[in-house]
């Protein structure tokens, strides 16, 4: 099986939680990004800026914010570990890592597709009858899947490289924590070469694999 | 149908106050006149500043009494210019799309999708994808969707205008159908004279967001107000006729008249007795006090000037001579012939000054 135990429960690891986190975030996302798109709301820009920020923040400060939203001794944290649930230091936290720093990509793609559709047919449906609710699943949504799928696949891959804001909010603990990003780093940091590039490969024909699928969507989307 | 509103525009206010009972309105008016910002507004997609609209008894909006029914309350149905058809449906769903909307009441019983793809002869596009179908289809499964929606009231936003010449004039006998098979009161927009008078039975002429005139088409534009609002445009006769015989060597064909009258157009190959509309223009018409000899005009008719408006050095003579028709001539021509109303008058038409619709 090519590669050693360790590989495979890396790489599955760092696929699980990231998808995970890309099924986590997207009603999240796609409602957002409908708010985005079509409606006018107060402090709508504020919102969109605040959203995007962990896109050009440096990571490891989005993980230190994290690390004092969740940590034990904040509020949250401690409302949460009184219900037995810890964030800090495990799966949730590279699960919550991945979410937030990947949501920008996922809010920013969906949300141009859903600017694509041509309100004038949400509007046309709306006088024949739908409800807001069936014009968005019935006319909204499947004009806008091919860019919402491809917003998928985007926040997933950044998930998967997420590095800065899960080593401060999850560490870097091998078999708990450990994602193919900081598997890298640790290996080169001991000199595994050989067991980096491994990984290396890997993390580079996954990448390959959404980024193409990604824009291969977008651009089918556009013909339509 | 009773319209009241103000909607502010970018370059004006969008003012209409309008009272009407018909089977077919045209709101008729130039592009930019804000014809499709009313039929918007009608339909609930944009908004209102004040006013009232009341369609067939019930409130559709009031500013007064604060009513504002959203658009898919209103049981209007809206074809916009473009179609809009949805792109990821086949034409049947398209056209299925808002028949779940009210399908036990009295209404729904009397359309029925077949019908209504008989009417239209759209049966053997349903199973197709939107994608594959022709401008001119596009329009009639638009239609077709509208309707089977059971509208209390359809509103067409010049459905010809996104065709090329050759297709207006096989969507435009569809149209009439629908006016007759569904009584279904229709809102139409349009900027080509031909259309409103080939449809409607009562026109709202539309400038720059004023109602310049109202009243039965030809009443309407060539209303001595809407001439003087736009001196420039077109001035069109235009008649429901009924075809006599056809004579393609002479070129010509003869049409009769409701009111009597026997016209020579240019040749068509329709059936004797089929329907037809012809057109011509005002500034086509010559008058004559006695009757013209050795002239090649096909047509000339006696009659009896009815009315005169003088607009500016314009002159709008009506003419009653087996139909109601309206010339326009210089004022110094009704001078120089001393015409009056009451005074006998021959029209003369060269054949194929007349349009066939």
């Amino acid at each position: 099986m090519f590669f050693s135990f360790e590989t495979w429960h890396i790489t599955l690891f760092s696929i699980s939680v990231g998808f995970a986190s890309a099924l986590l975030i997207l009603p999240f996302g796609i409602a957002l990004a409908w708010l985005f798109a079509r409606k006018e709301w107060p402090l709508k820009s504020v919102v969109e800026t605040i959203v995007l920020l962990p896109l050009v923040m440096p990571p490891v400060s989005t993980g230190l914010i994290l690390l004092k939203i969740f940590g034990r001794r904040s509020p949250l944290g401690q409302w949460l570990y009184e219900r037995g649930i810890e964030i800090v230091f495990n799966w949730k936290g590279v699960l919550i890592a991945m979410s937030v720093m990947s949501f920008p990509l996922l809010v920013r793609s969906v949300r141009t597709s859903f600017a694509e559709v041509n309100p004038r047919l949400e509007q046309i449906a709306a006088t024949l009858g739908a409800s807001p609710l069936r014009i968005f699943f019935v006319v909204t949504i499947p004009l806008a899947y091919k860019g919402i799928v491809a917003g998928a696949l985007l926040a997933f891959s950044r998930a998967l490289g997420e590095f800065g804001a899960t080593i401060l909010l999850a560490g870097n603990i091998p078999g708990r924590t450990q994602t193919l990003s900081l598997a890298i780093y640790n290996y080169v940091q001991l000199g595994k070469d050989a067991e980096a590039y491994t990984l290396l490969g890997i993390t580079v024909a996954l990448a390959f694999l959404f980024v193409w699928t990604s824009e291969w969507l977008l651009r089918a989307g556009r013909k339509l | 149908m009773r319209l009241c509103c103000r909607i502010p525009l970018a370059g004006f206010d969008l003012d209409i106050d309008a009272a009407f009972d018909a089977r077919v309105t045209a709101v008729f008016g130039p592009s930019g006149s804000g014809k499709t910002t009313l039929l918007d507004a009608i339909a609930g997609l944009r908004p209102i500043a004040a006013g009232e609209i009341e369609c067939g008894g019930r409130m559709l909006f009031s500013s007064a009494r604060k009513i504002a029914l959203p658009p898919r309350r209103r049981h209007i149905g809206y074809v916009p210019q473009e179609g809009a058809l949805f792109p990821h449906l086949s034409v049947r769903r398209n056209i299925l799309f808002g028949a779940g909307r009210d399908a036990r009441s009295p209404a729904a019983s009397a359309i029925h999708l077949d019908h209504v793809c008989e009417v239209l002869e759209i049966a053997p596009l349903l199973a197709r994808p939107v994608s594959e179908i022709s401008g001119g289809e596009a329009q009639r499964v638009a239609l077709a969707r509208a309707i089977l929606s059971r509208p209390q009231l359809l509103l067409l936003d010049e459905p010809l205008a996104a065709l090329d010449v050759g297709l207006k004039e096989k969507i435009l006998p569809y149209l009439a159908r629908v006016r007759d098979e569904f009584a279904i009161p229709m809102i139409y927009v349009t900027h080509n004279v031909t259309e409103v008078l080939a449809l409607a039975d009562w026109v709202l002429l539309l400038r720059a967001g004023r109602l310049v005139a109202q009243g039965p088409p030809q009443a309407a534009l060539t209303s001595a107000r809407a001439v003087r609002d736009a001196p420039e445009e077109q001035l069109e006769n235009v008649f429901a006729a009924t075809l006599i015989d056809s004579d393609r060597r002479a070129g010509r064909s003869r049409a009769l008249l409701p009111g009597g009258a026997e016209l020579f157009v240019p040749f068509t190959a329709g059936a004797p007795q089929s329907a037809l509309h012809v057109g011509v223009s005002a500034d086509d018409i010559l008058l004559a006090t006695r009757r013209p000899e050795g002239i090649s005009a096909g047509n000339i008719l006696p009659g009896m000037v009815t009315a005169i408006d003088l607009v500016d050095d314009q002159a709008l003579v009506r003419v009653e001579a087996g139909g109601e028709f309206c010339a326009r001539v210089t004022a110094g021509a009704v001078s120089r012939l001393s015409l009056a109303a009451g005074a006998p008058v021959f029209l003369v038409i060269k054949t194929r000054s007349f349009r066939l619709l």
